[in-house]
């Protein structure tokens, strides 16, 4: 089979596989009563802060900022995507194929990045309304798409971290938390991103989110369409950097578990 | 025609990690040659190295020091060349997914070992015939018994063709009918040219599937053998089985330097072991002396070497 062909194949393997794993955590019913009231809340309550902080401006500024974190938030899951295969065994089996383990992890986590999706969009259409944020028909139709792009943008960087904490299980959680705070503290979630001094300013334009839900502002603020554009460029420049720094660490990650002996046998 | 698996002086230290961790040297300058075709055991008790060789020929570690090829190729340098040519079993019921169907997980390695779908499907289909999950075959693996996880396990080994099989204990907690079908299997895999390195401390297994087997104990080569003449090595370990030997006379004989063991059997003789050269021609003339005819020796099976080289650590599972 060709590459990119084969390469195909094995990410849609890898994604059936890893929603598979997924469908064991949730049914619809549990990721309903479960997960989504849980980020129905959230957002709910962003808002309110927003309220009592008086403006509107401030509530729908919060309420937009914290629906477009649910989705880097369930893209970072990816992080962790490599436990999976820890506890499952098959790493060694991975890292012994004729395949590239990266491809695998990429398609492995593709559950979170859809179910970020819909926490994220399902929030937002749910939550608006309640809190007289319009959105504006036809435009609004572009909303999923750029949440799909920080979602993909940041699953692009939980890929990269996820390579990072291969070979050092314990510390997952840690960094997937730490990259989700930072995003939140500093991407324009909750105050705007120029709010903080310069370096950290240019740290967060590298960040998955940040330029991707500026945009989001500026469509439903009704910024005239082209003016979105430099942004969505932007977004996604920052989520094929953090792809290509992904690609280009991962299998080396991996391989480098040969020499520490960290690649352990199931049994 | 290049060796199917060749080790050089391959030693492999695992440095500590933390603090009171102690260095481990796993390998200790072991070298060892299979021939294309061969099953070759791996036997040596928990801790012997037996996974620690396996993981570096089969690409996931790297040694210390030494080198080792498998067909010609190097197993640190060359990968891209090795890993399609080798397979992996190791025992227990890790290293599938429990999530997909039996059927799933082998066309999921199928397309990691670059095979086309069709060829994938085919594959995957006269595997699961092979070992016996046929009807099986679209049932998740959680609902797999041990066995049957433990065969299917073999066929991912095999879904790449693989010419050379490392297979780490690959009957570890199978039942003896399943062990006994399993090493059915693994003479099979002989018949069709692939050549096996079977890791394992079980004895019984070594002696009845291995046409060599090499003897491992804390990182070290004790003998590279075929399984009945691995006696033969130790030719200082001899047994005289006798009948009718006067008990004074016996006693005496338990006292030789050399004799490791006089024990008396049911029928009313007694076997002496032997553990040192030389010492097996003096107890034969004591007992000529004493006027016993009934007398035999031999050399000890696998099992017996393996006990008295390795001790009763060998034993334990
Ligand atoms: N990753 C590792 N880190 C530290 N020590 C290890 C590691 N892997 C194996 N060892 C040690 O190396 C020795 C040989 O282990 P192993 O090859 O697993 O033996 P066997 O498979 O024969 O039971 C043991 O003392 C084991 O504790
Ligand atoms: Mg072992």
């Amino acid at each position: 089979m060709s590459g990119l062909r084969h390469t195909l194949h094995v990410l849609a393997l890898a994604a059936r596989n890893g929603f598979l794993d997924y469908s064991v955590t949730f049914t619809w019913k549990t990721w309903l009563s479960g997960w989504y009231l849980r980020v129905l809340a959230q957002v709910v309550f962003f808002a309110l802060m927003g309220r009592l902080l008086g403006s509107t401006e401030q509530v729908h500024y919060l309420l937009l900022g914290n629906a477009v974190m649910l989705a880097a938030l369930g893209s970072l899951f990816a992080v962790a995507g490599t436990t999976w295969e820890r506890r499952a065994g098959t790493l060694p089996l991975l890292v012994a194929s004729p395949s590239s383990p990266v491809v695998v992890f990429v398609g492995r986590s593709t559950w979170a990045l859809v179910d970020g999706f819909l926490s994220s969009l399902g929030a937002l259409f749910v939550v608006a309304p309640l809190f007289d944020l319009g959105l504006p028909w036809p435009r609004a139709l572009l909303i999923p798409l750029l949440v799909a792009l920080v979602g993909a943008s940041a699953y692009a960087l939980g890929t990269f971290l996820g390579g990072l904490v291969l070979r050092a299980m314990s510390t997952r959680n840690v960094v997937a938390n730490v990259a989700w705070t930072t995003i939140l503290a500093i991407g324009g979630v909750n105050v705007p991103v120029d709010f903080y001094p310069r370096p950290v300013e240019w740290f967060a334009h590298a960040l998955p989110l940040t330029h991707g839900l500026q945009a989001i502002r500026d469509l439903v603020g009704g910024a005239p369409l082209a003016t979105l554009l430099p942004n969505v460029a932007l977004e996604l420049a920052v989520g094929t950097a953090w792809l290509a720094l992904a690609l280009l660490t991962f299998d080396r990650l991996a391989e480098g578990g040969r020499r520490d002996g960290s690649i352990e046998f199931g049994g | 025609m290049p060796d199917a698996v060749e080790v050089e002086d391959v030693t492999r230290v695992f440095e500590p990690r933390k603090k009171k961790d102690e260095r481990v040297v796993a390998l200790d300058e072991v070298s060892l040659t299979i021939p294309e075709g061969e099953i070759h055991g791996l036997l040596g008790p928990n801790g012997a190295g037996k996974t620690t060789l396996v993981k570096i020929l089969s690409t996931v570690l790297l040694p210390t020091s030494g080198r080792a090829r498998v067909c010609g190729h190097d197993v640190v340098e060359e990968t891209k060349a090795v890993r399609p040519l080798i397979g992996i079993v190791f025992g227990g019921e890790r290293g599938l997914y429990w999530r997909l169907t039996g059927r799933q997980n082998l066309e999921y390695w199928g397309a990691l070992y670059r095979l086309p779908p069709a060829a994938v499907r085919e594959r995957t289909r006269t595997l699961l015939e092979r070992v016996g999950l046929a009807d099986r075959a679209d049932q998740r693996v959680e609902q797999y018994s041990r066995g049957m996880k433990q065969r299917l396990h073999l066929a991912r080994g095999l879904i790449g063709d693989a010419k050379v099989l490392f297979l780490d204990e690959p009957t570890t907690g199978m039942d003896p009918i399943a062990g006994r079908e399993f090493r059915t299997l693994i003479g099979e895999l002989k018949g069709e040219g692939r050549t096996i390195l079977l890791a394992t401390h079980d004895m019984v297994e070594a002696e009845t599937v291995c046409d060599r087997v090499t003897l491992i104990d804390r990182g070290k080569i004790i003998a590279t053998e075929s399984p009945r003449s691995l006696g033969h090595v130790i030719s200082r370990f001899q047994r005289v089985d006798v009948e009718g030997a006067p008990e004074p006379v016996l006693g005496r004989i338990a006292a030789l330097e050399g004799v490791s063991a006089v024990t008396r059997t049911e029928d009313g003789g007694a076997r002496i072991e032997v553990s040192e050269e030389g010492a097996t021609a003096e107890v034969l003339r004591r007992l000529v002396d004493a006027g016993v005819t009934s007398v035999r020796t031999s050399l000890p099976s696998l099992e017996e070497v393996y006990v008295q080289l390795i001790g009763e650590r060998g034993l334990e599972v």
